[in-house]
């Protein structure tokens, strides 16, 4: 038999109760634009963390001494890069470099009258593109200079949390290069906000010879941070700095935790996707059976006529897929628009980002259209509803004319 | 050769605990071109045997042969197909698809059977126009009378040119005038194309078109008489046809 007839019939069978048609579009598109706005919410958290810890701490490539230790961070010289000036000076000379800029890691206590707390400590060059970010994130005072021996920088809301101001003078403490405790005054020259929490709260910059001279760390530095033109040029970087004699790291190393993440979450976003999806399925496999207990009848005439069981089952399927179909164009639509409201306005989360460690979370989610999860969520829609559209179509087919004539 | 062979059908239903023997035994044979009413009262399996001759259900026992096959023995989709190109069905309760027009109702026998555009187009009208329905094509069926339905679905019972034609009832739900007119339009079609025609019935009318009368009872044939010789003779119908044919109707 000619599809289009099939199709005329399932399209206008549809017509029949259109309200009833209606409401299983709608749980359709609702389904289908739930997952497209968390899939957006979830796609631009993980790309804006990672992006981040890129921009603010890890950058694409860092070049470290073979036993050095990130959790430890580790002030021993042997632990050091040694010519870290020379070497970063090399790699800035490479083209797919932006810049290259040592740095120094330390633990830090900053102390008031009434409280202390411990830092990250970042001793840096003040002069380095890398740092940008942090100059743009200024609110209060200036940046840093080379020359200046006795500012810092530190977060809004450390200096909230702490009841200080800007120009005050602080006691910081730092363990040096022996272990030993070092402590010297330093005057707040300018405080910053990023809008991470986690990174607003507990980090302190100097400048990189303050640091080093704090520290007993005399010309050395924690790692050489590398920022690319293109990130996926990281490894091909990474090999030509095969020898240096260094330990090369790539931002997909630096950002492990933050991937694995992002890999077992996708699983479970995966799931909820398919929960949503599954529950719009019962709805239309509802709606489908209720039509074919009400067009019994009407199967059988069809079987009388000469339509075979496969048509029957066909037929219905059609109506599931022109369900299906413009349930998907209005979630689509739905979607879309959720998506460029998140992305604008975003959801206000306050300081749970403070709480996700090794996720450069700000204050606030926003959405991200995420073209490709889109495309296989409404071809997962779509095949969720040719699915649960399988047991009516079924229903419908199996029964043998006579007894569906009797209604 | 006989165009419906019934062998020895037995078929058995089972409601809830209950079982009602529908078809007990029955045999019975009819030829081209027959125009032939089945008659009993309710549950005498008048139904039950036009389904068994549409292939529309299989028996418990016996066979059913349509132009010598054995329809009984064949899978779901041949009988679709046997339906499609030899038998035509009207129901009593009119059976069009409701979503479609009077023509594409028509239409639909000839989709199945794969007819041509042209052809299909020239036969739908001239099946509506031999039914006196060619001005309402376009209509739906809630669009019509129960009358105007019912010729449509003799128009579509005709369109792929069967060679039977099983109608359950074809009067029941229709008004003197329109019953009368549904037969006559029936018989006049089934002198011009020689297609058989079985009723399933206990409407008076339709014996008085038909040329042969089969009387069932308790799923069994009690009497065969053809009709026309019953009336050119004055044969009375047996005691017991008459009797039930007076309590039926």
């Amino acid at each position: 038999m000619a599809f289009g007839k099939l199709f005329t019939i399932a399209f206008r069978d549809l017509g029949r109760n259109r309200r009833r048609t209606l409401f299983t579009m709608i749980a359709v598109a609702m389904g289908l634009a739930l997952t497209v706005i968390m899939s957006g919410l979830i796609a631009d958290v993980y790309d804006q963390a990672l992006e981040d810890n890129i921009r603010l701490e890890t950058g694409h490539l860092q070049l470290r001494a073979e036993s050095y230790e990130s959790d430890k961070v580790s002030l021993k010289w042997e632990d050091l890069i040694d010519n870290p000036d020379e070497i970063a000076a090399v790699v800035d000379g490479m083209e797919e470099v932006v810049t290259a800029a040592p740095v120094l890691w330390g633990s830090a206590i900053v102390d008031t009258a009434d409280e202390s707390a411990s830092l990250k400590l970042f001793g840096i060059e003040t002069a380095s593109p890398f740092h940008d970010p942090i100059r743009e994130a200024i609110v209060a005072g200036s940046f840093l200079d080379d020359a200046d021996r006795n500012g810092i920088l530190l977060g809004q809301r450390l200096v909230d949390e702490l009841g200080l101001s800007l120009n005050q003078q602080i006691s910081v403490s730092a363990v040096d290069s022996n272990g030993e405790p070092q402590e010297d005054l330093f005057t707040i020259r300018g405080i910053f906000s990023t809008g991470i929490p986690a990174y607003d709260q507990s980090t302190l910059f100097m400048t990189l010879d303050k640091a080093q001279a704090l520290t007993l760390t005399d010309g050395h530095a924690s790692a050489i941070v590398v920022m690319l033109h293109d990130q996926h040029d990281a490894d091909r970087v990474a090999a030509a700095l095969s020898g240096s004699g260094l330990k090369r790291l790539t931002w997909r190393d630096l950002n492990s935790t933050l991937i694995d993440l992002l890999s077992t979450g996708q699983v479970i976003y995966n799931i909820m996707y398919a929960i949503v999806l599954l529950i719009v399925a019962v709805v239309l496999a509802n709606t489908l059976l209720m039509a074919v207990f009400e067009r019994i009848r009407e199967m059988g005439i069809l079987a009388a006529l000469g339509m075979k069981r496969n048509q029957i089952m066909f037929m219905y399927v059609l109506e599931a897929f022109i369900i299906g179909l413009f349930g998907v164009a209005i979630g689509l639509a739905l979607g879309g628009v959720g998506v460029a409201y998140l992305a604008r306005n975003g959801i206000y989360i306050g300081d749970v980002g403070a709480s996700v460690e090794g996720m450069a979370l700000g204050t606030s989610m926003h959405a991200t259209f995420d073209a490709g999860m889109t495309f296989w969520l409404s071809v997962a829609t779509l095949g969720f509803t040719l699915i649960a559209s399988l047991y009516p179509a079924w229903f419908a087919g199996r029964m043998e004319p006579a007894e569906a004539l009797r209604g | 050769m006989a165009i419906i062979q019934v062998n020895d059908l037995v078929k058995t239903y089972q409601v809830g605990e209950t079982e009602t023997r529908a078809l007990d035994g029955v045999s019975l044979t009819i030829e081209p071109g027959e125009f032939t009413a089945l008659v009993g009262p309710s549950g005498s399996g008048k139904t039950t045997l036009l389904q068994m001759i549409g292939c529309l259900d299989k028996p418990d026992r016996g066979a059913v042969l349509i132009n010598g096959q054995d329809v009984t023995k064949l899978s779901a989709n041949r009988r679709a197909d046997l339906r499609s190109q030899q038998i035509g069905f009207v129901f009593q309760f009119f059976a069009l698809v409701p979503v479609l027009s009077a023509y594409e109702n028509v239409e639909l026998p000839l989709l199945l059977t794969g007819v041509g555009g042209k052809e299909r187009k020239e036969r739908v009208m001239h099946l509506l126009d031999a039914v006196g329905l060619a001005d309402r094509a376009d209509n739906r069926p809630d669009q019509m009378s129960g009358g105007q339905q019912q010729r449509v679905a003799v128009a579509r019972a005709l369109a792929s040119r069967p060679a039977i034609i099983l109608a359950d009832e074809p009067t029941a739900n229709l008004d003197t005038a329109n019953g009368e007119q549904i037969m006559g339009i029936m018989q006049r079609l089934n002198q011009e194309t020689g297609t058989a025609f079985v009723f399933a019935t206990h409407d008076p009318r339709v014996m008085s078109f038909v040329r042969r009368i089969v009387t069932l009872r308790d799923g069994q044939v009690v009497d065969d008489v053809n009709a026309e010789a019953a009336i050119a003779e004055i044969t009375p119908l047996t005691p017991e046809a008459e009797e039930i044919i007076l309590t039926s109707s």
